[in-house]
C-alpha cells in the first residue's frame, strides 16, 4: 500500500458493545493490532454513562490519550428496543386523502400460520386518530394527478400541533416515483412545528407497496427523538472528554455510518446489536482463512442465524422486526425464541422449549435466583456441560436446583430418566435452531455441509458441535472471545451507505435510461463517501440490479452491466440456481441500487504463541450421550497455538464454555481460534 | 415402577416425544420452504400478491398429518389413490386435478390446482405433498372463469380430472400445453405451474431428507401420533361443548345471483352414546335448502365440517397441528345430495366461497348453540372482478383482468374484538401502488367503513371501502356481496355486522346501486365503482363497553359520533366523553338477547 494512505488510516478505533448487564469496551490499535478490552455494568437509565466510563477505563489501560481517537464506534439497541417495546415517540403521520386507514389494514391478511378463530391483530404504532390526510396525489410512473394543496398541509399543521406529538412521519402514495409532494409536505411541516422531527417516507425507504413503506416510516419517525438525544448524549460526552473523532453507529445491514446518516434513518439501526456480531464473526473466520460460515448467536432469550459465503455478508429486505416487516436493508438473519433460559415445558405429554424464558431474574433455576421452570441451561448443568464453579469466581452454580427443576417438570410427567430429559430439552432446541439454519441456507440455496459452524454469545459454543452433528457440517469453529464479538465486528465493519431507485415502471432494461440513474445515484454515493472523508483508494461501489420475471413478486439482485444481454443472462443464472427453473417470459428491471462502502483495511493479528501441551485445571462428570465419564476441564486463557484436545473435554473462559463430545477434536489455531472436528477414526 | 407408568412404558410409541417434535418442526420448515418458493417464482398475481395458495404434508396412506390454517382442506389424496393405486405409483411422479365432482369436493371450485407427489423410500410409499393455488383464468364463460352468471360447471373452465402430470420424473407436455391453451392469460398459467411443480419437487425433496433421518417407522409413527393428538383433543372439547342430544343452528346466504334464495345451511350435531359406550358424535347438514341455479353451492367434502371444528379448538395453541385428526373425531358426517352443500353435478361452483364463508359463521353458531365459546358471525370477503380492454401506452386496445379481493369485518369473541379489514388466512390484498401500476384503475380511497362493525362489549370487525375510478375504455364488473339481507349476526347481547354495498357513480344523478351478486355490469371510463365491505356481529351488551374504547373507536374512525350515542351509549363532546351525560344514558340499559340479526332473538333456528 503506498505509504500517502496510511496517514488516513485511523489508529487508534475504540468499540463499545451495550448489552443487558454489561458493557464491552475494546480498544485496537489499527497500525500494530495490539486490543485492550474493558467490561463495565451496564446503566440502562442512562447507557451513555456505562459508555463513557468504559472508554475512559480502556483508554486509561492503554495509555492513549482521548484526543488521540481516531474512530469511536458503536452497536445500539436503543431503536431495537423502542420498536419491539413499543415505547417509541407519539407520532403523526400525514398521508393522501382517501388512504387515512393504509397502516391500519396492512395487507388485509391473517397470518398464514395464525389461528382464524384467536388471532388478534395488532395494535399499529400509529392510530388512525393520529392519521391525517392532505389533498394531493401523484399517480402511478409519478404522474402528479391532483396538485398539492398547501392550505391542507396548514391544517394539517394546526391539527398535529393539538396532538402534542413528538414525531411526524410523511408518506404519501406513488412518492417513491416521485418525491416532489413528499419533500414541500415535509418542508411545510418542519417550518410550521419547528420543534418536532419530520420524517418523509423517500427519506426511509423509496419503494412501491405503501403500507411496507407507511410503516418504516413511522417507525423511524418514532425512534428519531429518542435515538437523536441519544447520539448527542454520546456525542457531548466524547467531546467532553476532549474526544474529537467521529462518532460511527453499526446499522442493521452490517456497515457503520456516521451519525448524520443515522439522524436521517435511525431505523437504520434496528439490527445495529446483531448485526455487529455477524460481522465479527465474519472477521474472525476470514482470520482462519474461512470463508464460508454459518454463525449462531446464542444469548439467554433468542438465537440469530446467519449465513456468510465467500466472506460477504447476505443482506434481505424483506426483514421483520418485532411484529412488524421492516423492509430497510438488514443483515439476513433469523431470529428465534431459544436461548439459555428458554423454558422446556410438558403439556397433554409434548415436550416443548421456548419461546418463553426466564429472563435474566429469575434466570435458570440453576443461577439460584428461585427460578422453578426447567431451562436449557438447567439440562446442561443436569449433564455437566458447565464447570460447577464459572471460572473468575464471579457465579457458581447450583446443581441441585437444576436437577430438581428437571426431574419435576420433564422427567417426571414424561416417566423419562433425568439425564434422558435433560438431553431431549437440548435435543428440540437444537431442533428448532436447525430449522432456522436450513431457513438461512437450504432455503437459499446453500448446502450447509459446505459451511463452517460459528457458534458465539454466551451459550453458542455449548451447542456447536450438537447442531454440527445434525446438519452434517464438519468443522466448527469457536471465536477467540464470543461474548465479545460484537466489539470485535464494530472494529472490522465497513462504513456503508445504499443510494437506490425503483423504475418508474418495471419493464425490460433501458439501458440508457438506467445508466443514467445508476450515474446519479453514484453521485450521491460519492458524495457521502467524501463527507465522511474516506479516501478515494477506499471507496468502494457496487451497482446491484433488482429484476424478475414479468408477473413475478420476488426480485433477485444481479451486478448492472454494460449490456442488457449480459445483466440478463446474470438473472437468468441466478433464477435457475435459486429455483431449479426458467422461465420463456420477459425479464423486467424493477429497481437499480448503488452499495457504497468505505473498506477498512485489516489490522495485523498478532499470533498466538506456541507452547507445551494443554494441561486440565480440574475435571468433572460428564453425561455423555454415549455415556457417563470424568471429563477434564481446560482454561482456555492456558491455551497455546497448536495445542489439540480430544473430546470427551471441556473448554472454560470468561464469557463462554465450549463442550467437545467424544469423537471430536479441538485444535487451537494461531490466530486463537479454536477449530473442532470429527477425531481422525 | 408404579402401574401407571408400567402401562405407559408398554405401550411406548416407536417415535419419542423428543423425535416427534423434531420431525413437527422439519415438517413446518419444509412447507414454509415450498410456500416461498411459491411466492416468490409464481406471475399471477392471484398468486404470489393475493397469495391464493396452501400446501400440506400426508402420511404414506394418504391421510392429511399437517395442513394449513384453513379450514377448506377435504380429502385431497383419496380421488388419485382410487384411479392411480398406490402400487402403480413411481418415484418422481406428480399427480394433478382441479375436478370438483370428481373429487367429490376435495377441490370445491375448479380455479384450485392440486398438485400431489408420492414420496418413496424403500420401494414404499412413506408420505405425500401437496400444493395447491388458485389460477387466474382456466377458461370458461368470462374472464377469471369465475362469474355469478354461471349456471354450470362447464362454463367456470377446464376441467381436469386426475391426471398423472409427471410419470417418474417425465412430464406429460401435451395435457400441460391443452390446460395453458384453454387460458386467456396462458403465460400467467404457464409460470404459475412451473412454480407449483418446482414447490412439490422441494417438499419431496425434505420430506425425504426427514425419512433419511428418522426412518420410515419413527416417521410414521410421528404422523400417526399427531392426528391421534388433534383427534383427542377435539373429541375431548367437543364433549365439554356439546351434552347429549341434538343441537341445531341455521344460517343463510341471500341468493345465487339468478333471483333464488335465500339458502339456508340447517347444520345439526348429535352427540350420543354408541354401542360400545363411547360417545358418537354425529355431524348433519341434510336439512340444508336445495341446489341453486347459480355457482353458489358448495361441494362440501365430508372433511370439511371436522376441519373447520378442528381449527376452532386447535386455537392458538402452537403444539397443535391442523390435520384429519379434526374430521377423524367426527363418526359421522351426513350431506343430502341436491342440497346446496351436496349439489348434483353438474351444478355450477365458482361462488363456493361465500358459502364457505358463511359455513364458518354456522360452525360458530351451532358452537354457540351448543355451548362453546365461538366468535360472532364473520362477513364474507368480498371479490370484485374487472374485466375489458384499455389503452396501452402505444394506443392500442389491450385485454386486462382483475380480480380485487377485498376483506370484510370478522366477528367479536368473548375476549377480544372481531378482526378488522381482513380477507381470510393467508390471502393478502393487493397494495393500491401495486394495483394502478398493472390495472387500468385509480384509486380514490381504501379505508375502514365506520358502524360497519357489529356494535358489542367487543366490537364486530369492520369493513373495507375501496373506490375505484375507471380508466379502461370498456368493463364488465361481476361483485360478489353476500349477507344483505341477512347480517352476520351478534352474540349475547352483541348486534348483527352492517351488510356491504356496491355503488357506481355515488352522489351523482347517474348513481346506480349494483345487485350485490351479479355479473354484466358495464363500466364506462371515468366511472367512480365504489365498494363497502360489510362487518362482523358484536359480542357482549354494547352498553359494557368501555367508554374510553368508544372514544378510541370514535377517533379512529371506526364508530361514529352518532352511533357511539345511539348504540353504545356513549356521549362524546369535542373529542371526549361526556361523563355524565354517558352516565344518564347508560343508566337506561337497553333489553338484549342471545342472538342478533336484524333483532334479537334467542336462538336461529
Amino acid at each position: 500500500m503506498p505509504s500517502s494512505d496510511m496517514t488516513f488510516d485511523p489508529s487508534y478505533a475504540v468499540a463499545v458493545d451495550i448489552g443487558g448487564t454489561f458493557t464491552d469496551i475494546s480498544l485496537l490499535d489499527r497500525a500494530s493490532g495490539r486490543v485492550w478490552r474493558a467490561k463495565t455494568p451496564s446503566t440502562p437509565d442512562d447507557p451513555s454513562q456505562a459508555f463513557m466510563t468504559g472508554v475512559i477505563a480502556v483508554l486509561k489501560d492503554a495509555g492513549v490519550e482521548a484526543c488521540d481517537l481516531d474512530q469511536v464506534l458503536h452497536g445500539t439497541t436503543v431503536a431495537t428496543n423502542m420498536i419491539l417495546e413499543n415505547k417509541g415517540a407519539k407520532t403523526a403521520l400525514v398521508t393522501t386523502r382517501g388512504f387515512r386507514h393504509v397502516l391500519e389494514i396492512g395487507r388485509q391478511d391473517i397470518p398464514r400460520h395464525a389461528n382464524l378463530f384467536t388471532w388478534v391483530k395488532p395494535r399499529r404504532p400509529v392510530p388512525a386518530a393520529r392519521i391525517h390526510e392532505i389533498d394531493e396525489r401523484i399517480g402511478t410512473g409519478g404522474v402528479v394527478l391532483e396538485e398539492l394543496n398547501e392550505a391542507s398541509v396548514a391544517r394539517v399543521a394546526e391539527a398535529i400541533r393539538k396532538q402534542n406529538v413528538e414525531a411526524v412521519a410523511v408518506c404519501l402514495i406513488h412518492a417513491y416515483a416521485n418525491p416532489e409532494h413528499e419533500t414541500r409536505v415535509t418542508e411545510l411541516l418542519r417550518a410550521a412545528l419547528p420543534d418536532i422531527d419530520v420524517t418523509c417516507s423517500t427519506d426511509v425507504l423509496p419503494v412501491v407497496r405503501e403500507y411496507e413503506r407507511s410503516l418504516a416510516t413511522v417507525l423511524n419517525a418514532g425512534v428519531m427523538p429518542g435515538v437523536s438525544t441519544y447520539v448527542e448524549r454520546l456525542e457531548t460526552r466524547l467531546k467532553d472528554a476532549n474526544a474529537a473523532s467521529p462518532l460511527l453507529l453499526m446499522q442493521s445491514n452490517g456497515g457503520v455510518a456516521g451519525t448524520a446518516a443515522i439522524r436521517t434513518a435511525p431505523a437504520l439501526t434496528a439490527l445495529s446489536g446483531p448485526a455487529a456480531g455477524v460481522v465479527g464473526a465474519c472477521d474472525v473466520a476470514k482470520a482462519c482463512g474461512i470463508d464460508d460460515i454459518i454463525t449462531v448467536d446464542i444469548g439467554g432469550t433468542s438465537a440469530d442465524i446467519c449465513l456468510i459465503r465467500d466472506g460477504i455478508v447476505g443482506l434481505t429486505q424483506s426483514g421483520k422486526v418485532g411484529d412488524w416487516p421492516l423492509s430497510l436493508p438488514m443483515v439476513d438473519m433469523v431470529t428465534i425464541g431459544a436461548g439459555g433460559g428458554s423454558i422446556a415445558k410438558v403439556t397433554d405429554e409434548t415436550l416443548s422449549v421456548g419461546p418463553h424464558s426466564a429472563g435474566a431474574r429469575p434466570g435458570p433455576a440453576a443461577y439460584g435466583h428461585g427460578g422453578s421452570q426447567a431451562t436449557v441451561t438447567d439440562a446442561h448443568v443436569a449433564l455437566g456441560h458447565l464447570p460447577v464453579s464459572l471460572l473468575g469466581g464471579e457465579m457458581s452454580l447450583n446443581q441441585d436446583a437444576a436437577l430438581k427443576v428437571i426431574d419435576d417438570n420433564v422427567a417426571g410427567p414424561l416417566a423419562l430418566q433425568r439425564h434422558a430429559a435433560a438431553r431431549g430439552i437440548l435435543a428440540i432446541m437444537n431442533n428448532n435452531m436447525v430449522g432456522a439454519v436450513r431457513t438461512v441456507s437450504v432455503e437459499r440455496g446453500h448446502d450447509p455441509r459446505d459451511f463452517t459452524l460459528v457458534p458465539f454469545g454466551g451459550a453458542g459454543p455449548l451447542h456447536g458441535v450438537a447442531l454440527a452433528e445434525l446438519l452434517g457440517i464438519k468443522q466448527v469453529m469457536v471465536p477467540p472471545a464470543p461474548g465479545l464479538l460484537c466489539a470485535d465486528g464494530l472494529l472490522a465493519a465497513d462504513l456503508k451507505a445504499e443510494f437506490t431507485r425503483a423504475l418508474p415502471t418495471s419493464g425490460a432494461i433501458d439501458q440508457v435510461q438506467g445508466d443514467a440513474i445508476v450515474a446519479a445515484l453514484v453521485k450521491d454515493a460519492i458524495a457521502w463517501l467524501d463527507e465522511e472523508t474516506i479516501p478515494e483508494p477506499r471507496q468502494d461501489i457496487q451497482v446491484r440490479a433488482l429484476m424478475r420475471f414479468h408477473g413475478q413478486g420476488g426480485e433477485i439482485a444481479v451486478d448492472w452491466s454494460s449490456t442488457p444481454e449480459e445483466t440478463e443472462s446474470r438473472f437468468m443464472t441466478a433464477h435457475k440456481a435459486l429455483y431449479g427453473f426458467v422461465l420463456d417470459a420477459g425479464i423486467e428491471l424493477v429497481t437499480l441500487r448503488v452499495e457504497a462502502a468505505g473498506r477498512t483495511e485489516p489490522s495485523p493479528r498478532p499470533d498466538l504463541a506456541e507452547g507445551s501441551d494443554p494441561v486440565p485445571i480440574q475435571s468433572q462428570t460428564v453425561h455423555w450421550e454415549t455415556g457417563t465419564e470424568q471429563t477434564p476441564i481446560y482454561d482456555r486463557a492456558t491455551l497455546a497455538a497448536g495445542a489439540s484436545i480430544s473430546g470427551p473435554a471441556v473448554i472454560t473462559q470468561l464469557d463462554t464454555t465450549t463442550i467437545i463430545p467424544p469423537g471430536w477434536t479441538a485444535t487451537v489455531h494461531p490466530s486463537a481460534a479454536l477449530l473442532l472436528k470429527r477425531s481422525a477414526a | 415402577m408404579n402401574t401407571q407408568s408400567a402401562v405407559k412404558a408398554e405401550t411406548a410409541r416407536i417415535c419419542d416425544p423428543v423425535s416427534l417434535e423434531i420431525i413437527r418442526g422439519a415438517i413446518a420448515a419444509a412447507q414454509s420452504e415450498m410456500e416461498a418458493l411459491i411466492e416468490r417464482t409464481a406471475i399471477s398475481a392471484f398468486i404470489r400478491e393475493k397469495k391464493d395458495f396452501y400446501t400440506a404434508l400426508f402420511d404414506g396412506n394418504g391421510t392429511m398429518a399437517v395442513g394449513s390454517m384453513v379450514p377448506i382442506f377435504g380429502d385431497m389424496t383419496r380421488p388419485v389413490l382410487e384411479k392411480f393405486p398406490a402400487e402403480t405409483m413411481q418415484p418422481g411422479d406428480v399427480y394433478w386435478y382441479n375436478d370438483c365432482y370428481g373429487s367429490y369436493g376435495a377441490i370445491s371450485h375448479s380455479n384450485d390446482q392440486v398438485l400431489l407427489a408420492p414420496v418413496f423410500r424403500d420401494g414404499h410409499i412413506c408420505a405425500f405433498v401437496m400444493s395447491w393455488a388458485h389460477f387466474a383464468d382456466i377458461g370458461g364463460l368470462r374472464p377469471g372463469s369465475i362469474s355469478p352468471d354461471a349456471t354450470d360447471i362447464f362454463q367456470e373452465g377446464v376441467m381436469i380430472p386426475v391426471t398423472k402430470m409427471i410419470e417418474a420424473g417425465k412430464v406429460n407436455q401435451a395435457v400441460l400445453d391443452i390446460f395453458h391453451r384453454n387460458s386467456r392469460f396462458p403465460d400467467q398459467s404457464i409460470g404459475d405451474m412451473r412454480s407449483l411443480m418446482a414447490s412439490v419437487d422441494l417438499g419431496t425433496k425434505r420430506v425425504g431428507e426427514i425419512l433419511d433421518r428418522f426412518g420410515p417407522d419413527v416417521m410414521a409413527d410421528a404422523l400417526a401420533q399427531l392426528l391421534d393428538r388433534t383427534r383427542r383433543l377435539v373429541r375431548t372439547k367437543l364433549a365439554e361443548t356439546f351434552d347429549y342430544g341434538t343441537h341445531k343452528f341455521t344460517d343463510a346466504i341471500d341468493s345465487d345471483g339468478h333471483g333464488n334464495g335465500p339458502f339456508r345451511m340447517r347444520f345439526a350435531l348429535t352427540r350420543e352414546k354408541g354401542a360400545d359406550g363411547e360417545d358418537r358424535f354425529i355431524f348433519d347438514a341434510r336439512e340444508s335448502d336445495d341446489q341453486a341455479p347459480g355457482p353458489i353451492n358448495y361441494l362440501m367434502n365430508k372433511g370439511v365440517p371436522g376441519m373447520a371444528l378442528g381449527l376452532f379448538y386447535l386455537g392458538g395453541d402452537p403444539s397443535q397441528v391442523c390435520n384429519a385428526g379434526g374430521p377423524n373425531a367426527l363418526d359421522e358426517v351426513l350431506f343430502r345430495e341436491g342440497s346446496f352443500l351436496q349439489p348434483r353435478y353438474p351444478a355450477p361452483l365458482g361462488l363456493r366461497g361465500l358459502t364457505a364463508m358463511r359455513m364458518i359463521s354456522a360452525m360458530c353458531g351451532l358452537l354457540n348453540t351448543g355451548g362453546g365459546d365461538a366468535p360472532a358471525a364473520n362477513s364474507a370477503y368480498v371479490v370484485n372482478i374487472m374485466r375489458g380492454e384499455f389503452r396501452n401506452k402505444t394506443g392500442s386496445l389491450e385485454p386486462y383482468l382483475l380480480a380485487d379481493g377485498i376483506g370484510v369485518g370478522y366477528g367479536a369473541r368473548a375476549t377480544a374484538d372481531g378482526i378488522d379489514a381482513v380477507y381470510f388466512v393467508a390471502q393478502e390484498n393487493y397494495p393500491v401502488e401495486f394495483l394502478e401500476a398493472g390495472y387500468p384503475v385509480t384509486m380514490r380511497a381504501y379505508g375502514v367503513v365506520p358502524d360497519s362493525g357489529g356494535a358489542g362489549k367487543h366490537r364486530g370487525g369492520c369493513g373495507i371501502i375501496r373506490e375505484y375510478e375507471i380508466l379502461a375504455e370498456t368493463t364488465m364488473c361481476a361483485i360478489r356481496i353476500d349477507s344483505v339481507q341477512n347480517p352476520p349476526w351478534g352474540i349475547d347481547g352483541g348486534r348483527s355486522g352492517r351488510h356491504g354495498i356496491a355503488i357506481v357513480n355515488p352522489g351523482t344523478p347517474d348513481e346506480i346501486v349494483l345487485n350485490p351478486l351479479s355479473d354484466g355490469n358495464m363500466l364506462k371510463k371515468g366511472d367512480i365503482l365504489r365498494i363497502e365491505t360489510g362487518g362482523g356481529g358484536g359480542h357482549g351488551h354494547p352498553y359494557d363497553r368501555p367508554a374510553l374504547r368508544v372514544l378510541e373507536d370514535v377517533l379512529d374512525g371506526f364508530v361514529t359520533a352518532v352511533a357511539a350515542r345511539d348504540l353504545y351509549g356513549v356521549v362524546i363532546d369535542e373529542d371526549e366523553v361526556n361523563t355524565d351525560a354517558t352516565q344518564t344514558l347508560r343508566a337506561d340499559r337497553p333489553k338484549v338477547g342471545r342472538f342478533f340479526r336484524q333483532e334479537y332473538v334467542d336462538a336461529l333456528v
